[in-house]
């Protein structure tokens, strides 16, 4: 009986008798569609990455906007209350003399 | 390919092409470059993919990271090593793996199954065929990443260090995963002892 690593060394043995498959050519217009496919994949230019990581920086500056006014809108109200009613201290004046 | 197709193949004036977004050069390129993917896509070829859909993804990614090659080694080398990743993506996401079984073999199969089994003969050459199917049915009960590491050293015959650069994994790494399939493999042929026996 043969060991089971013995029996793997066999089997792999005949294996690479084994004649390899098919033509190694391309097959009729593959190289040319390959091309045409690569070529029509727009490259990304130095203007582009600028321009689309420009976005991004723009998107992100709007959410940290959106974030902070949220995260300190009581704080906002209150002050913006207290505001409405100032001690009007021209008034004072006027109406004492 | 043969040497003299190498030599007459002008690979550093066909990439200047190529940069310059030149389709017959990148055409050319193609057919220069075939043999060497369509060889790792057929040898790695993950079960319901086309080697055809493969190797034009391959293709893909050598144009579009070709402004990443430095020649800081061969082209050929680059190319194999992006044939191989490519490769065993595909290998990794094929979620689940086929049970083998000995009923499942073809009459050729079975009969070589069970040549190395229990016979002391080699394998006959015309079984060789039938050899190479065995294996590969072994090979798919395998992880993908251990599967590759022992098509490469035990069918392909390549060296550590081969493998270490069309991989990028460290030798260590390689001999871990090749201890681990040949461990697995092992315990499949005990069962499928058993299973003889019985």
């Amino acid at each position: 009986m043969k060991t089971p690593n013995s029996a793997w060394l066999r089997l792999v043995a005949a294996a690479r008798q084994a004649p390899t498959s098919g033509d190694d050519s391309a097959p009729f217009g593959f190289s040319t569609r390959v091309a045409a496919l690569a070529m029509a994949v727009e490259r990304p230019s130095m203007h582009a990455m600028v321009n689309r990581l420009s976005w991004r920086a723009l998107g992100v500056a709007l959410m940290l906007m959106v974030f902070s006014i949220a995260a300190n809108y009581s704080a906002v109200t209150v002050v913006s209350e207290s505001d409405q009613d100032p001690l009007d201290l021209v008034a004072d004046v006027l109406t004492s003399s | 390919m043969s040497d003299d197709v190498d030599a007459a193949f002008d690979l550093v004036a066909c990439l200047e092409r190529v940069r310059a977004s030149d389709q017959v050069a990148a055409r050319e390129l193609v057919e220069h470059l075939h043999p060497l993917v369509i060889r790792i896509v057929r040898a790695h070829l993950p079960r319901r993919v086309a080697e055809e859909d493969l190797a034009q993804e391959v293709f893909m990614k050598v144009f579009t990271r070709l402004g990443q090659f430095q020649g800081a080694v061969p082209f050929p080398h680059w190319v194999s090593r992006i044939a191989v990743t490519t490769c065993i993506d595909h290998l990794r996401a094929q979620k689940r793996r086929p049970e083998f079984r000995w009923a499942d073999l073809s009459e050729n199969e079975a009969d070589v199954l069970d040549a190395v089994l229990t016979s002391e003969n080699d394998v006959s050459a015309n079984d060789a065929l039938a050899a190479r199917e065995l294996v590969a049915k072994l090979l798919e009960q395998l992880k993908p990443d251990d599967r590759l590491v022992i098509q490469m050293l035990d069918l392909e015959q390549k060296t550590l260090i081969e493998i270490s650069q069309l991989t990028g994994w460290s030798t260590t790494l390689i001999k871990v995963r090749a201890f681990r399939a040949r461990r697995k493999l092992q315990k499949l042929f005990e069962q499928l002892q058993r299973k003889e026996r019985s």
